[in-house]
């Protein structure tokens, strides 16, 4: 019988396409997620109040950050999901090596990131059909919030950058945890104590700082760039550490 | 040419070591049986050639490349376990439907056809199998994959004695039709002997036997007679197997090394001379003591 030879691209993009099949329970609970933060999200974000005489005025803001927020969290928990044996050792039945294994997840990942990044950016929308049918007397959209085409882009842009950042940490922490059952216990750790470290000596550590150096860039561009390039760091790392890792039941 | 060879392949686990310095060469176009007790080393094997794990030492190459991390190596090889991963998500139909996407030489209607005969349901899924079912279904995946080397290990697992005979059956025909390379790892070697032409005997991580099924089942002979006339004759050669019966009888089992002259004379002495069944020879092979478990029980 004759071999037959295969390259990369190829078994990467059949990887691809089978893992959005197979993986589709992760985008069931997406739209499970988005539906609870929405709720939330009818709670506003912020309310203003002030009063005097016959009139008592109350300002509620609502935003889709809590869908946003959500979002994140669940492409980072997703990220380590599709890490984990069950998903991991599925690609060995298949034709595979850890490279193509490793770039299909990448390229799922993004997907679920596009999804995930634009459906909670567009969720800001039911918010506001839902605020001004069932919530406020008065629907005030403020000049800043009246949106054109280039504000969807670039904000649904910026969320999924956010949502693929998110889960390439995922990635690579799952990949860790992979490794080594000992980081299930430590990353967790360090992460918290961190935070609560620097809640105790009350200035903003190294958490916030990393926090601060991805949330709070004003500038697009720059932002897109501090993004791909820690993007393509946490990748490169988890390529490198999962490439020796062998398949075990 | 050689689809596998390995030299001095050792894999070790914490202190134990599961593959010990363990060289052997596999012809392309073979059905070969890989036998061996508990332990001895045979899944660590198939999964090193099939690139699941990477040997601590030695050297191994499959279709004359490194196994571990090499599509060429996956594209052409379908290893079989009890353990078999399957996408949970997807039912039967759907994950036949995947391994035609990245198989080549996969045949779709054989799949169809064992599918409907072994009467699985399109709609289930993989985990919703008992353990019979699912050791059917990664048979029906194993053949109907057609790769150049594939790989079974212990296909048979809870199932059943009419499933286990069509199994070797639909193997034996498919080999036929299809020649390639087959490795089959087994505890029942009396139900798959008529099917195997070699078989590799794995002990404690090393090779002890690699020969062809009819040079085995010459390779030794059993002696039964009067325990002195037996012993007269076995004194210089390799004792495998000893068995006391009762009244002064002994059953010894040695090398197959007589002249027929010689044979000639042990009948003439009285003593029965007895072919070996392979799978007997294989389990007197790899016991620790000769006696076997009798030994246990007879502390005299």
């Amino acid at each position: 019988m004759s071999l037959t030879k295969v390259s990369l691209a190829e078994v990467v993009k059949k990887q691809y396409i089978y893992k959005l099949h197979a993986y589709t329970q992760v985008f069931l609970s997406l739209i499970i997620l988005q539906v609870i933060a929405i709720l939330f999200s009818l709670n506003g974000s912020g309310m203003m109040g002030s009063g005097g005489g016959m009139i008592d005025l109350e300002v509620h803001y609502y935003s889709a950050d809590i869908v946003v927020a959500f979002t994140m969290l669940w492409g980072f928990i997703t990220a380590i999901l599709i890490t984990t044996k069950a998903y991991r050792n599925d690609d060995f039945i298949l034709v595979t090596n850890r490279i193509s294994s490793n770039l299909s997840n990448v390229l799922f990942l993004l997907t679920a990131s596009l999804i995930g990044g634009i459906t909670a950016n567009l969720s800001s929308f039911l918010l506001k059909i839902i605020i001004s049918i069932f919530k406020s007397d008065f629907y005030i959209d403020s000049p800043a919030d009246i949106v054109t085409v280039m504000d969807l882009f670039v904000g649904s842009g910026a969320t999924v950058l956010y949502i693929f950042l998110f889960s390439a940490l995922g990635y690579l922490v799952g990949i860790l945890v992979q490794l080594n059952r000992v980081f299930a216990v430590v990353l967790p750790v360090v992460f918290v104590g961190g935070l609560i470290l620097d809640g105790m000596r009350g200035d903003a550590g190294v958490i916030a700082a990393v926090f601060k150096f991805f949330f709070a860039e004003s500038s697009f561009t720059l932002f897109l760039i501090k993004g791909i390039c820690t993007l393509v760091l946490l990748f490169l790392a988890a390529f490198g550490l999962s490439n020796r890792m062998e398949v075990k039941p | 040419m050689s689809v596998i060879e390995c030299k001095g392949l050792t894999k070790a686990f914490g202190g134990t070591k599961a593959l010990d310095n363990f060289s052997c060469k596999i012809e392309g176009n073979t059905i070969t049986g890989l036998i061996g007790r508990n332990g001895a080393g045979k899944t660590t094997l198939l999964k090193i050639i099939a690139g699941y794990l990477q040997q601590t030492t030695g050297e191994i190459t499959v279709f004359s490349e490194r196994p571990f991390n090499d599509l060429t190596v996956s594209a052409n090889v379908i290893f079989v376990h009890d353990q078999l991963n399957l996408p949970t998500a997807l039912n039967l139909k759907e994950i036949l439907d995947v391994m035609a996407s990245f198989y080549q030489n996969w045949d779709r209607e054989l799949a169809q056809r064992l599918f409907d005969y072994f009467s699985l349901h399109p709609m289930q899924y993989y985990n919703g199998l008992s353990k019979g079912m699912k050791s059917t279904f990664n048979m029906i995946v194993g053949l109907a994959a057609r790769t150049p080397l594939t790989l079974f290990d212990e296909p048979t697992t809870g199932m059943d004695a009419a499933v286990r005979k069509d199994f070797y059956r639909a193997l034996l025909k498919d080999y036929i039709a299809y020649p390639r390379t087959i490795i089959l790892s087994s505890h029942h070697l009396d139900e798959i002997e008529d099917l195997l032409e070699d078989i590799l005997l794995m002990q404690r991580g090393q090779m002890l036997l690699h020969m062809s099924v009819t040079d085995l089942k010459e390779w030794a002979v059993g002696l039964e007679g009067r325990t002195v006339a037996v012993k007269e004759w076995t004194k210089n050669r390799e004792v495998i197997f000893s068995k006391n019966g009762g009244l002064d009888q002994t059953y010894v089992v040695v090398r197959n090394d007589f002249t027929a002259a010689e044979l000639q004379k042990v009948k003439l002495a009285g003593i029965k001379t007895l072919p070996v069944s392979s799978s007997d020879l294989c389990v007197y092979l790899t016991s620790k003591t000769k006696g076997g478990i009798d030994d246990v029980f007879n502390k005299g």
